[in-house]
C-alpha cells in the first residue's frame, strides 16, 4: 500500500499514533477535534467555557441527526439526497395541518399535540417512497433521491405557497427549545440516537447487516439476510431521523422558512465522509460521522467568534475541511475510497 | 426606446405643451410628477413579467400584488414566470417571453452582473427593461424600481446610534453579500457607524439570508459578547424568528426601559415584523414597499410601451428619480415603522392578509 511510504514522512509520533488508532478508524479526526480546541482556545478565551461549547452542540444537533440518517443508508450502501429536502417539508406538513387557515394551515384543525408525530409520517413516508423507488423499480438510489430532493422542496413550495410559517404550536417548538438538567433537550435527543445507533450497528444482527449489505449485497442476500427489507426499512428510519432533525430546527429557529434544510446535504456528507464513512458503502461507524458533526461545528464556531470576514469564510472554511480530511486520512492509514 | 438625455430633454420641451391632449389610457392618479411625455409609437401591448423567487415573504406579497395591480393600471400582463433565483432560468424565461411578443419586460435580476448580454438582446429589439429591487451593473435600462437600500443602512444606524447613547455594541445580522441590496445596506451602516458613533463597536454576521446561520452567529455572538444591545437585521422575512428565539432562550426580551433590553431593528416589513413590534419585542422596521415596487413597476412598463419618458428629479410620489449610467433609477421611500406608526393601513404589511 502506498500508506507504508508516506507514513514516515508523518514524524514519528503520528507512527506511535497511528499504531493506537488503528484499531479505532472511527476515531481518527480526535486529533483534529483536540487541534482545533486548541487553537478554538487562543482565538478566544469565551470558546472553551461550557457556555459555548453547549451552544456548539446545540447548532449542531439538527445537522447531526442529517447526517447520522445519510450515515446508516451510506453505510447499507445506498444513498439519499433527500433528506434535506425532508428537514423543511415535513415539519411544514405536520404544522400545516394542525395550524388554522388565517396562519397559514390547511384548515383541518388537527389538535396540537399531533403536529410532531404527523411530521415524523411524513418523513417516514418519503422515505418509504423512496424505497419503493429504487428497490421495486430497480432505479439509481442516486438519481432517484436528487428527484425526490427537488420534489420534496418542491411539495413545500407549493404548499406552503413560498411562505414562511410563523404561528406555530407550542408543543412542536418544545423539543427545539427545552432544557433538560441543564443541557437543551435537543442535545439528549441526538446524543441518545446516536448512542442507540452506535449499539446497533455494533452488536446487533440487524445494525451488522447493514455493513454486510453495503459491503456486499449479493453475499449478504446469500446469507440468508432479507436485503430489500432491511433496506427498505434503513430509507424509512432515514426519512424519520429527517423529519426529527425538522422539529428541533423549527424549535431553535422559531419558524419554519420557506428553505429550511436547502444545502445541508453537502455538509451532511462532507461530515460523514471526512469522518470516515465510505462513499461506496459497507464501511464507516456512526461515531465517526460524529466526529466528522463536531469538527464541523467547531470549525464554524471559531470562525464566528474570529470574525472571518464573510468573503473569506467559505474559502477558510472549505479549507479546513480539506486539511481535516488529510489529517484523518494520514491518522487512519488507510486510502479513502 | 432611445433614452439619450440630450434627446430626452428636447422630447420633453417640445411635448410638454402638448402632453395635456394626449390621451393616454387612465393611469390612476398614480402619474409620475416627471412629466411623461408620449411619443406617436405603438400604444398597448403586453407586459412580460418574471417574479425573481417564491420562498421568500417579500417576494411573495410582490408576487401577489403584480396580477392585482395591473388590473388596476389596465396593464395587459403574460403570465408571469418564476426564475427561482437563478439567472439562467431568467435568461431562459426573457427568451421565452420575446418569443411571445412581450413588448416591454419586468424583471428583477437577483444576480447583476450575468444579466448584461440579456438586456443587450433586448435592447437591440427594442424591448424597454424595468428592473425591480435590484441594479443591473450593465445594459440598457428604462427604470430601476429599488428602494434607496443605502438609506435603509443609514437610518437603521442613527436609529440604534441614538437608542444606545454612541456607545455599546451592536450585531449587524448581514444579508448575502453578492447581492447588491445586501451589500448598500452593511456599507451604509457601516460607514454612518464609524461616521457618527465611533463608540459603537459593530459586529457583522454575514448570514447568507439564511435563519440557521443567523441563530448560530447570534447564539454565538451573544455568549461572547453578552453586552450586546443592539441588532440590526437586513431582512425580517428569515432574521426574525430565529433571532426572538435567541433572545428567549436568553432571557433578553423585556421592555425598552429594562437595562437587558436588546434594541432590535429590522428590514422588510412584513406582518409578522408588525406584529412583534406591537408586542415589545422589536422597536422598529423599515417597511420596503412591495406593493409600490409591483405598482411602479408595472406603471413603468407601461409608460414605455406608450413611449413616454422621464427625467432625473423628485417626483409625486415622494420618490427621486436618479439618473444610472445605463438608465435612471426610481428610488421609493421606506417609512420607519416604530410602536407608534405601526398601525398605519397605508403600510403594505398592513394591508396582506
Amino acid at each position: 500500500m502506498a500508506t507504508t511510504k508516506t507514513t514516515p514522512v508523518a514524524t514519528l509520533p503520528a507512527q506511535g499514533r497511528r499504531f493506537q488508532l488503528g484499531r479505532f478508524r472511527d476515531l481518527t479526526l480526535v486529533p483534529v477535534i483536540i487541534v482545533l480546541l486548541i487553537v478554538g482556545s487562543f482565538v478566544d478565551p469565551v470558546f472553551l467555557t461550557a457556555g459555548n461549547l453547549t451552544n456548539v452542540l446545540q447548532q449542531q444537533s439538527a445537522l447531526a441527526l442529517v447526517v447520522l440518517a445519510e450515515a446508516l443508508i451510506l453505510i447499507a450502501g445506498k444513498f439519499d439526497l433527500s433528506l434535506e429536502s425532508t428537514v423543511g417539508m415535513a415539519p411544514a406538513v405536520g404544522v400545516m395541518l394542525v395550524i388554522p387557515v388565517a396562519a397559514g394551515g390547511f384548515g383541518l384543525e388537527l389538535p396540537g399535540i399531533l403536529a410532531i408525530p404527523l411530521c415524523l409520517l411524513v418523513g417516514g413516508l418519503v422515505g418509504a417512497f423512496n424505497g419503493f423507488l429504487i428497490m421495486r423499480f430497480q432505479l439509481s438510489a442516486f438519481i432517484v433521491t436528487l428527484a425526490m430532493m427537488i420534489v420534496v422542496h418542491g411539495l413545500q413550495l407549493g404548499l406552503t405557497q413560498g411562505k414562511s410559517l410563523f404561528e406555530l404550536p407550542e408543543s412542536f417548538l418544545y423539543l427545539g427549545s427545552a432544557t433538560w438538567l441543564g443541557l437543551p433537550a435537543a442535545i439528549w435527543i441526538t446524543g441518545l440516537l446516536f448512542a442507540a445507533a452506535i449499539v446497533a450497528l455494533g452488536y446487533f444482527r440487524a445494525g451488522r447487516s447493514l455493513y454486510a449489505i453495503g459491503g456486499n449485497a449479493d453475499a449478504a442476500r446469500a446469507a440468508g439476510i432479507r436485503v430489500e427489507r432491511v433496506l427498505w426499512i434503513v430509507f424509512i428510519i432515514g426519512g424519520v431521523i429527517a423529519a426529527l432533525a425538522g422539529v428541533l430546527e423549527t424549535g431553535r429557529l422559531g419558524g419554519i422558512s420557506a428553505n429550511q434544510g436547502v444545502g445541508w446535504i453537502f455538509m451532511a456528507f462532507a461530515a460523514a465522509v471526512i469522518g470516515g464513512v465510505s462513499m461506496d458503502g459497507g464501511k464507516g461507524t456512526i461515531l465517526g460521522a460524529l466526529t466528522g458533526v463536531l469538527v464541523i461545528g467547531l470549525v464554524e464556531n471559531i470562525l464566528t467568534l474570529k470574525g472571518v470576514p464573510g468573503e473569506w469564510k467559505q474559502l477558510v472554511y472549505g479549507s479546513i475541511i480539506l486539511v481535516a480530511l488529510m489529517i484523518s486520512r494520514l491518522a487512519g492509514g488507510k486510502a479513502q475510497d | 426606446m432611445k433614452l439619450g438625455t440630450a434627446a430626452t430633454g428636447a422630447a420633453l420641451l417640445a411635448l410638454a405643451l402638448t402632453v395635456s391632449a394626449c390621451g393616454s389610457s387612465e393611469t390612476t392618479g398614480a402619474d409620475s410628477s416627471a412629466k411623461p411625455a408620449a411619443d406617436a409609437g405603438a400604444k398597448g401591448g403586453k407586459v412580460g413579467i418574471d417574479f425573481p423567487r417564491a420562498d421568500s415573504d417579500f417576494w411573495n406579497s410582490y408576487n401577489k400584488y403584480v396580477p392585482q395591480l395591473a388590473g388596476e393600471l389596465g396593464v395587459e400582463l403574460m403570465p408571469p414566470t418564476n426564475s427561482q433565483n437563478d439567472v439562467a432560468k431568467l435568461v431562459a424565461n426573457t427568451q421565452a417571453m420575446m418569443g411571445q411578443g412581450a413588448k416591454a419586460i419586468v424583471m428583477a435580476p437577483q444576480d447583476t452582473g450575468a444579466i448584461a448580454s440579456t438586456l443587450q438582446t433586448l435592447e437591440n429589439k427594442n424591448i424597454p427593461v424595468v428592473s425591480v429591487d435590484t441594479r443591473p451593473d450593465k445594459g440598457k435600462i428604462f427604470m430601476v424600481v429599488r428602494a434607496d437600500n443605502k438609506a435603509y443602512g443609514t437610518r437603521a444606524c442613527e436609529f440604534l446610534g441614538e437608542k444606545l447613547g454612541g456607545k455599546g455594541k451592536i450585531v449587524q445580522l448581514m444579508g448575502a453579500l453578492s447581492s447588491i441590496n445586501g451589500r448598500d445596506r452593511a456599507e451604509a451602516f457601516g460607514a454612518c457607524m464609524k461616521e457618527k458613533f465611533p463608540g459603537i463597536t459593530v459586529f457583522d454576521e454575514p448570514t447568507e439570508w439564511d435563519g440557521t446561520k443567523a441563530a448560530s452567529m447570534l447564539q454565538t455572538r451573544l455568549q461572547q459578547h453578552p453586552d450586546v444591545k443592539g441588532i440590526y437585521m437586513h431582512a425580517g422575512g428569515v432574521h426574525l424568528a430565529p433571532t426572538l428565539q435567541v433572545l428567549k432562550a436568553k432571557g433578553l426580551i423585556a421592555p425598552p426601559e429594562d437595562p437587558k433590553h436588546v434594541f432590535v431593528i429590522s428590514n422588510d416589513g412584513i406582518p409578522q415584523e408588525f406584529e412583534a413590534i406591537r408586542k415589545g419585542e422589536i422597536d422598529a422596521t423599515l417597511s420596503q414597499p412591495a406593493d409600490l415596487y409591483a405598482k411602479y413597476a408595472l406603471f413603468y412598463a407601461k409608460a414605455a410601451i406608450e413611449g413616454k419618458t422621464f427625467q432625473p428629479g423628485p417626483t409625486d410620489h415622494d420618490s427621486t428619480i436618479i439618473q444610472l449610467p445605463n438608465g435612471l433609477e426610481d428610488q421609493l421611500p421606506a417609512p420607519l415603522v416604530t410602536k407608534e406608526n405601526v398601525d398605519d393601513k397605508s403600510l403594505w404589511g398592513n394591508q396582506v392578509k
